[in-house]
């Protein structure tokens, strides 16, 4: 099914890719039910069936999709994010600011808060509709800042009183003269807030990148990043690639130059909606190859580049050379990691990138969590299936958990695997948690650490800067507890709830 | 779409969204309250609302603001598409019901957030369902879109008094207890260092205390005292004093209001005469507690002269003290830099949209900080137009300081002005067990600040360099 950018809204990742967010069970289970269910990718042998989801009654706060689309449009530069909503929902204005400062202060730009609005609407807003606060606050924005794009994010509250915010939108684009973007991203929509990347790529794609495919830069590499430093460039610059680096911070002109590459890569396939997109839209091929953690998958990323840009003649002197320059490194990190025990927690293809790493320093990973499952993508491309290639490369995962950072399934998930330490995705359930049950935890705030060569070296490092930290967290967790029933204190099935209900 | 559910009246004044946009959003919606249940200890709330309010909510005001932590695991129904289309009671229902099988609290709060709200959910008499059974369980309307988290505050408050508390045993009035009504749990970063301060300074003339939150509390047991109380004490301009006014119908207890928090030892001698005078507490008994304070205060208070006096221009001392915070922490850092430190007056800006009603007595708190000195703050929610009115004032040869919150790190830079962190959200600081008010508070508050200024002073504004 081909993105669809003649509407507005973007189909969120349930519909399009068939996304589950609970799920427990073998890794390979899950591969070939996806497989099965959404077209065959690698060995798909017997022994699928229809990829089912599990239902929990109970479920703790999660995390919605408005809150992804609304950071990462805010942190893109000169523009303005407008949230057409009540108060609550612009309280993440807080953390947005420090996470783009610090990005700030890791990529070299001036530290400066981003400029995002709240509408405020109140109770008056809801009965009669909240057009006309949103049209003063775009006014508002423009003399505020000049911005040279706004944004308006929608909220659940105004998707249910149906307020005509595309409307709004273009009557005061005529009115300003530049560019306002609405995003789609009502939270209640999707059962999961990566839907929010869609969201925020789907607005970049349809208004914010120019046909410019008659100035092609056959040096150009789009990366599809989560954020943070840039480690792609002393990855694929001896290929004599330029990176233009997407999301995470970036300025319009990069979004300009989207169209102009000479292709795209994501580094995490949670985010390949813009990168299909590409593809479709303007023709930029989009590398499929699986994500490079490791080597041997950074070797092959690195030659499908290579092929796809006209570089193969180059591709493997740089590969013998950083294999040859990470190796003694790498060799102590395995000496010394040898023998532990990690449980991996993060989203889908980001989860399955960390366990290679984490298999290829010597370290066991039998348990990993994953915050949601997509058992497809939107290239329908069986190369992109990144769980199968990760079973297929390193082998099997007994403990596969999906579920959207609940507390109490991690408690019962790291209750069964009883880890030497935990290395996550999202700082704040997970990581907490681990630490509270006395286990060293790594969390992985920016999502590039463990990529290519040195992101071996990068994430092995930080593991054992944290190993020591058991003497603290063993502390805390003999001297705190949680409000769970014994029983729950002590399962170690994060389905146990639903179990019965299965078995019907 | 039907807006079902009738506007209330219940919190201090009525709630009115402040009219215009908010840019640097300074506290969260109604919904945010549930931190307010997070801080009684053996409560947990259980959240009506989509997949990202609550959890949106606790990070804003706890996780990175100040760094307060407390893992999250609260219950939610993340409502859906078909919980929207077909209404959520029915998934509500299922979460409380498996909420009791995986939880243990002593008590659960039932909060509902925008969705229910538009829907048209009745949680009011499912949650009654439940309490009818004998389950501890209350219920809050906390509407994103119908106030503030200082609101809902009250709103969670009054609904545990109401349909908890009530609920319990009778107990016979206790002389010499107190329920005190101060600081907004987690929108104030400061609040478990400040409540514990406080704590102390009361018992120590004598009283005994339901502080109610945070670690200095003994939990729900507190809770299940408050009808015993003799009064309760509003600390602080307005929140607390609807709770107050509740309190009294239901129990006749009286009501103590004192608008400012004490910083310092002149306010917190006066504040704890009055309070004790109030209490019928032996006026020798207040002193002899007082004087044992001003003893360690004054002498940490007599070394910090040789600072402030001798390093005045060393390090431009600032003398001007501007201030963008909630009406309780900008009056009582306000009343303390101008009244004991000696500074001026520049801009106050208050920034939680405080009741129409409570204003006037707001502002007539900022008058005679010192002797003839009077400031008149501005109540305004926008970070932006907060920092236009601090940019257009004029200073002739003041030095200003900034206390305020993250939002205020650029519009110091541009005044050439230190910032404290003082206000939501405090982003750049991690707090733990810090006060600013009472006696030790304000030690720690002077230490902070001339830090600060000692470090802004030197790194970041080095004289020209000689050639």
């Amino acid at each position: 099914m081909p993105i669809n950018l003649r509407t507005p809204q973007a189909e969120t990742r349930d519909q399009r890719l068939g996304t589950i967010t609970q799920w427990d069970g073998r890794a390979s289970q899950l591969a070939k039910d996806s497989a099965f269910t959404f077209g065959c990718g690698r060995d798909c042998g017997p022994g699928g069936k229809r990829l089912c989801e599990l239902n929990s009654p109970y479920s703790q706060a999660s995390m919605c999709a408005e809150q992804i689309a609304v950071t990462n449009a805010t942190i893109i530069k000169d523009t303005v994010v407008i949230q057409h909503s009540p108060i609550g929902c612009a309280s993440s204005q807080s953390f947005t600011s420090r996470y783009s400062r610090d990005l700030a202060a890791r990529r070299g730009w001036k530290p400066e808060d981003p400029k995002s609005i709240c509408t405020n609407l109140g109770e008056q807003d809801m009965v009669f509709g909240g057009v006309d606060r949103l049209a003063e606050t775009i006014r508002d924005a423009y003399q505020r800042h000049k911005p040279r794009v706004i944004f308006v994010a929608t909220s659940c509250a105004t998707g249910i009183i149906g307020d005509d915010v595309d409307g709004t939108v273009r009557q005061l684009e005529d009115e300003l003269g530049i560019p306002v973007v609405a995003l789609h991203c009502e939270g209640f929509k999707s059962r999961h807030w990566s839907s929010g990347w869609d969201v925020i790529e789907h607005g970049i794609l349809r208004r914010l990148v120019p046909d410019w495919t008659h100035e092609k830069n056959p040096d150009l590499l789009n990366v599809i990043h989560l954020g943070g430093p840039d480690v792609f460039t002393p990855l694929v610059g001896p290929l004599g690639l330029k990176v233009n680096l997407i999301m995470g911070g970036n300025s319009l002109e990069r979004l300009a130059d989207l169209s102009t590459a000479a292709a795209t890569v994501t580094m995490c396939f949670v985010l390949s909606y813009l990168a299909t997109g590409l593809e479709q839209e303007y023709g930029v091929p989009e590398i499929r190859a699986p994500l490079p953690y490791g080597q041997d998958a950074t070797d092959n990323w690195l030659r499908d580049i290579a092929r796809v840009t006209g570089r193969t003649h180059l591709v493997e002197a740089v590969i013998a050379s950083e294999r040859a320059r990470i190796a003694p490194e790498l060799e102590r990190l395995r000496g010394l990691l040898k023998g532990k025990k990690g449980f991996v927690a993060a989203g889908a293809a980001f989860a399955h990138g960390l366990i290679a790493d984490l298999r290829e320093l010597g370290v066991t990973v039998d348990d990993a969590y994953s915050f949601h499952h997509d058992p497809s993508t939107d290239s329908r491309d069986p190369e992109q299936d990144s769980l199968g290639h990760l079973i297929q490369a390193t082998g099997d995962i007994e403990n596969f958990t999906v579920s959207p950072d609940q507390h109490f399934q991690t408690h019962a998930a790291l209750k069964r695997s009883n880890p030497d330490f935990v290395i996550c995705r999202h700082s704040g359930t997970t990581a907490t948690l681990a630490g509270r049950l006395g286990i060293p935890v790594l969390p992985i705030f920016y999502s590039n650490d463990g990529l290519g060569y040195e992101g071996l070296l990068t994430i092995g490092r930080a593991i054992l800067r944290v190993l020591p930290r058991r003497r603290f967290y063993e502390d805390v967790a003999a001297h705190s507890s949680f409000p769970y029933q014994k029983w729950w204190l002590e399962e170690t099935n994060p389905y146990a709830l639903d179990t019965a209900e299965a078995a019907e | 779409m039907n807006v079902v559910s009738p506007i209330t009246t219940d919190t201090s004044g009525s709630f009115a969204a402040p009219p215009g946009p908010i840019e640097q959003v300074r506290y969260a919606c109604a919904l945010g309250a549930l931190t307010s249940v997070i801080a009684i200890e053996e409560a947990i709330p259980i959240t009506h609302c989509g997949p990202g309010c609550a959890s949106k909510q606790f990070q804003a005001l706890s996780g990175i603001s100040g760094y307060q932590g407390g893992e999250f695991h609260v219950p939610s129904s993340n409502i859906g598409n078909k919980e929207v289309i077909f209404g959520g009671a029915d998934r509500l229902d299922e979460l409380i019901s498996s909420t009791l099988k995986v939880m243990e609290a002593k008590l659960y709060v039932v909060q509902s957030g925008c969705i229910p709200g538009l829907v048209g959910d009745d949680v009011e008499n499912l949650v009654k369902g439940y309490r009818r059974r004998g389950v501890p369980i209350v219920f809050a309307e906390t509407l994103g879109y119908r106030g503030t988290n200082f609101t809902g505050h009250e709103t969670v408050v009054k609904a545990i008094i109401e349909q908890y508390v009530a609920k319990q045993p009778e107990k016979p009035k206790q002389a010499g207890l107190v329920n005190v009504w101060a600081l907004l749990p987690y929108q104030n970063p400061f609040w478990r260092g400040d409540l514990t301060e406080l704590r102390r300074i009361l018992e120590g003339i004598g009283l005994e205390v339901n502080i109610l939150f945070g670690p200095a509390s003994a939990g729900l047991s507190e809770w299940r005292a408050i009808p015993a109380a003799a009064f309760n004490l509003v600390l602080g301009p307005w929140l607390g004093l609807s709770i107050a006014r509740d309190l009294e119908a239901a129990y006749g207890q009286s009501t103590l209001h004192i608008p400012a928090l004490p910083v310092g030892a002149r306010q917190t001698a006066a504040f704890l005469r009055k309070v004790g005078d109030y209490a019928g507490i032996d006026r020798k008994k207040v002193d002899a507690f007082i004087a044992r304070e001003e003893r360690t205060y004054y002498h940490y208070l007599r070394d910090f002269a040789t600072f402030y006096a001798g390093c005045t221009s060393q390090y431009r001392l600032p003398s001007e003290v501007n201030v963008v915070a909630d009406s309780a922490y900008g009056l009582a850092i306000t009343k303390f830099l101008v009244g004991d430190l000696g500074l001026n007056p520049g801009v106050i800006v208050i920034t939680e949209n405080p009741p129409e009603t409570e204003r006037e007595a707001i502002r007539a708190a900022f008058r005679n900080l010192a002797p003839g000195i009077d400031a008149d703050p501005l109540f305004e929610s926008d970070g932006h137009k907060a920092h236009v009115a601090i940019r257009a004032h004029a200073r002739i040869g003041e030095l200003p300081i900034v206390f305020g919150s993250t939002w205020e790190a650029g519009l110091a830079g541009e005044i050439d002005a230190p910032l404290v962190e003082i206000s939501y959200p405090v982003t750049d600081e991690v707090v733990l067990s810090r006060s600013y008010i009472g006696y030790r508070g304000a030690l720690q508050l002077i230490e902070r600040t001339y830090t600060t200024v000692v470090r802004q002073s030197t790194e970041e504004n080095p004289e020209v360099a000689a050639p």
